[in-house]
């Protein structure tokens, strides 16, 4: 009780940073929050136009027993696992080869590696497309160079996935980049200084002093990550529409396909609720792990 | 005393109901009389004029209902063809439907999904038998659902085969006389028609291509050539894994795997590149296709023919589509009545014969048939002819799911990824599920 009204009254003498945030807050309850909510009752109903009925777990039993389902997740999970350690491990890399550069160059790579971030996942997935044109696509075209036949990319049940993984991997990850310049700005060169003269060389450096110092920024942006690539979609409905067969069909893409094609908004809900908790649990272990090993 | 009470309040609460309702029909009578207000219609894009507009007809259309029908606004939404179905999903689910929307040409009428979900307006009330006379029994059909009309049709489509002429004749292949052929015929033409154009070594040019993707049946008639269908004819039992389709399946696939007729995109999801390849780049010389294709082949100035799916036994099928129009869910009487009124203009003989001459449709009303609108259309001609032997994809509550664990299967079959068997018993394990 005390504590709750020492946290009123602290709130209340923040009163007018609160309503500077007040605009942002509004906007966060009407089209994110109120959303979400809508979205567990609905995944609890058998939600229609002309009227919804309760149907209790009905609908998370269909989500639990689908082979459908269960395809989408398995390729979501292959689509992350690889997706994500690789997009942070490249975003470290490259933070690490500019940071030493000069004012200038370090400018001219961080807007270099930032600008595709804001290309549209439409754009960037239609040049890929071309890119993995079995007839006339750049990989091919390399391949071709190398002596070795050509592949279908996008339309071969052994390649699809990889093609969409590999697609992801290779999209400057600009934000990531940008994140690990202002953190390794902060870290204090007076620490580098006491290493080199113990005797540490640049590796060392680099792997006993940056690397755990930048425990915070690497959580943060996994959590990020992971987050994106849970939710990918953009590159399935456009490049291979989760075919061939069901090859690389996502979660993200089933919920769409099961509310907008099948207009089963209940059970969409179901899913998009069980898709919500897998990340939630994902991301918890994974900031423990994280957390754990910074404490460490 | 208890007794006087009881039957006064009944009486009076008789004729206060008598007059009620007296004063409610009166005015629902006046309500669908002079109607005013706002139509909402979606529409994908149409025939272009020359000055690229193309939704110039439907403009057109509204312009002259609204003076026709004083106070009345129609107001058009722009929708793409390939986003419409997602986005009245969208709509459905916030309960923001339009009021007309059409149902695409290569749509097999009315979503069934719809109906269920009580967002379609039934129109028995607003066509006589008279007036329902005059459309084709098929188009009509499909627009039915247990003996109710959900839905006016505008159009018929049918699929053929699209033969480059010039390809033909540059490797000294007769096309199918009266675009009929057997599919012994068809698979020697396809093999003359492969070659290496520029002598590198490598195929440039190939005899046959196709697509397979949810919704789309261009390829599908192949499957139907040995008397195989994908379900019953009470669409109860899923009958694709008999011997008469897969051994049609098989025959597909060896166009690609074994005789090496067609490209290894074929059997990809990949519509737009598949047209391509025909129409622009001419590394196809036969490529099935919606009648709307027609019109796109003449507009680029091809040198083409239109020619029935390869038979057995003489006897070609093909698949057939119906677009059409529908009204969605109404409150008010008096707007039903008008929005029915323009749902008999879209649909009109005088609209439908514009559409045929200017979109590559087939009427769905005889009386614009009548009128002969592919006088000097020779492949629209030729396509007319294939319509007699059409067949409907089946109409069922779940069709979207069965057509996708069915079309999922067929795509690795033509990767050569899996035998029909194999396939079909997957589809099957999917299929059986949906129908019960």
């Amino acid at each position: 009780m005390k504590a709750s009204n020492g946290l009123l009254k602290e709130m209340w003498k923040q009163r007018a940073a609160y309503l500077f945030l007040l605009p942002k807050l509004i906007l966060f309850v009407l089209f994110i929050l109120i959303p979400v909510f809508w979205a567990f009752l609905i995944a609890f109903q058998e939600y229609g136009y002309s009227g919804s009925e309760w149907v209790g777990f009905k609908n998370f039993m269909t989500t639990f027993t689908s082979s459908t389902f269960h395809v989408a997740l398995l390729n979501t999970l292959k689509y992350t696992v690889f997706t994500v350690p690789v997009t942070i491990f490249l975003a470290l890399g490259l933070a690490t080869l500019i940071y030493p550069l000069g004012k200038w160059s370090q400018s001219f790579f961080r807007g270099a590696f930032y600008l595709p971030t804001v290309t549209s996942m439409v754009i960037i997935a239609m040049v890929w497309r071309w890119v993995y044109n079995y007839r006339f696509g750049l990989f091919n075209y390399f391949l071709d160079f190398l002596g070795i036949p050509p592949q279908d990319w996008l339309n071969q049940s052994d390649t699809a996935l990889w093609a969409l993984i590999i697609m992801s991997v290779l999209i400057p990850p600009g934000v990531g980049v940008i994140m690990y310049l202002a953190a390794m700005g902060s870290i204090p060169e007076t620490l580098y200084e006491s290493a080199k003269i113990d005797g540490a060389n640049a590796f060392q450096r680099w792997w006993r002093i940056t690397v755990p110092l930048l425990k915070p920024t690497t959580l943060y942006l996994m959590m990020l990550s992971l987050i994106g690539s849970f939710q990918v979609f953009i590159q399935v409905i456009l490049m291979t529409g989760g075919g061939p067969g069901d090859a690389t069909e996502t979660i993200v893409h089933l919920i769409y396909k099961t509310a907008f094609r099948d207009l089963e908004f209940g059970l969409a809900s179901a899913q998009a609720v069980v898709l919500f908790i897998i990340t939630l649990i994902f991301g918890v272990v994974q900031y423990r792990i994280m957390y754990r090993k910074g404490e460490e | 005393m208890k007794t006087f009470k009881t039957v006064a309040v009944v009486t009076a609460v008789s004729l206060l109901g008598t007059a009620l309702v007296g004063c409610s029909s009166e005015e629902k009578k006046e309500e669908t009389a002079n109607w005013t207000g706002k139509i909402t219609i979606w529409d994908g894009p149409r025939w272009k004029d020359d000055k690229e507009n193309k939704y110039h007809w439907l403009e057109k259309v509204a312009a002259d209902f609204e003076k026709s029908h004083q106070g009345v606004d129609v107001e058009i939404v722009q929708v793409p063809w390939a986003e419409l179905n997602d986005k009245l999903g969208v709509s459905l689910a916030g309960k923001k439907l339009p009021d007309i929307a059409p149902v695409d040409i290569s749509g097999n009428g009315v979503n069934p999904m719809f109906i269920k979900q009580k967002a379609v307006e039934p129109l028995d009330a607003y066509f006589t038998a008279e007036e329902k006379k005059d459309f084709y029994p098929n188009a009509l059909e499909a627009y039915t659902t247990d003996g109710k009309m959900y839905g006016v049709p505008a159009a018929m489509t049918v699929h053929s085969l699209l033969l480059n002429l010039d390809i033909f004749r540059e490797r000294n292949v007769e096309p199918p006389k009266d675009g009929l052929w057997t599919w012994d015929e068809f698979t020697e033409k396809m093999k003359k028609l492969t070659y290496d154009k520029n002598g590198d070594g490598t195929t440039d040019v190939y005899g046959f291509s196709t697509y397979i993707k949810n919704g789309y049946y261009e390829a599908w008639p192949f499957l139907y050539m040995n008397g195989g269908r994908p379900l019953s004819d009470d669409a109860s039992k899923f009958t694709f894994d008999a011997p008469e389709a897969l051994s049609a399946m098989k025959d597909l696939a060896d166009l690609k795997t074994s005789a090496k007729v067609a490209p290894k995109e074929m059997g990809s999801g990949d519509v737009g590149g598949t047209w391509k390849a025909f129409a622009n780049g001419k590394t196809v010389a036969v490529e099935p296709w919606a009648t709307w294709a027609i019109s796109a082949a003449q507009g680029a100035k091809m040198n083409f023919m239109v020619a029935s799916y390869p038979s057995k036994d003489g006897k070609p099928v093909t698949i057939g589509g119906v677009g059409g129009w529908t009204m969605f869910h109404q409150e008010e009487e008096g707007k039903k009545k008008v929005l029915a009124d323009l749902l008999k203009e879209l649909t009109s003989t005088e609209n439908q014969v514009l559409s045929a001459k200017s979109y590559g449709t087939f009427p769905s009303r005889l009386s614009a048939m009548e009128q002969d609108p592919f006088a000097e259309n020779v492949q629209m001609q030729q396509a007319q002819k294939l319509t007699e032997y059409a067949v409907m994809v089946p109409r069922h509550e779940n069709w979207k799911k069965i057509d996708e664990a069915i079309q999922q299967q067929l795509q690795l079959v033509l990767n050569g990824e899996k035998t029909p068997e194999a396939a079909m018993k997957e589809a099957k394990s999917k299929v059986d599920g949906l129908l019960k």
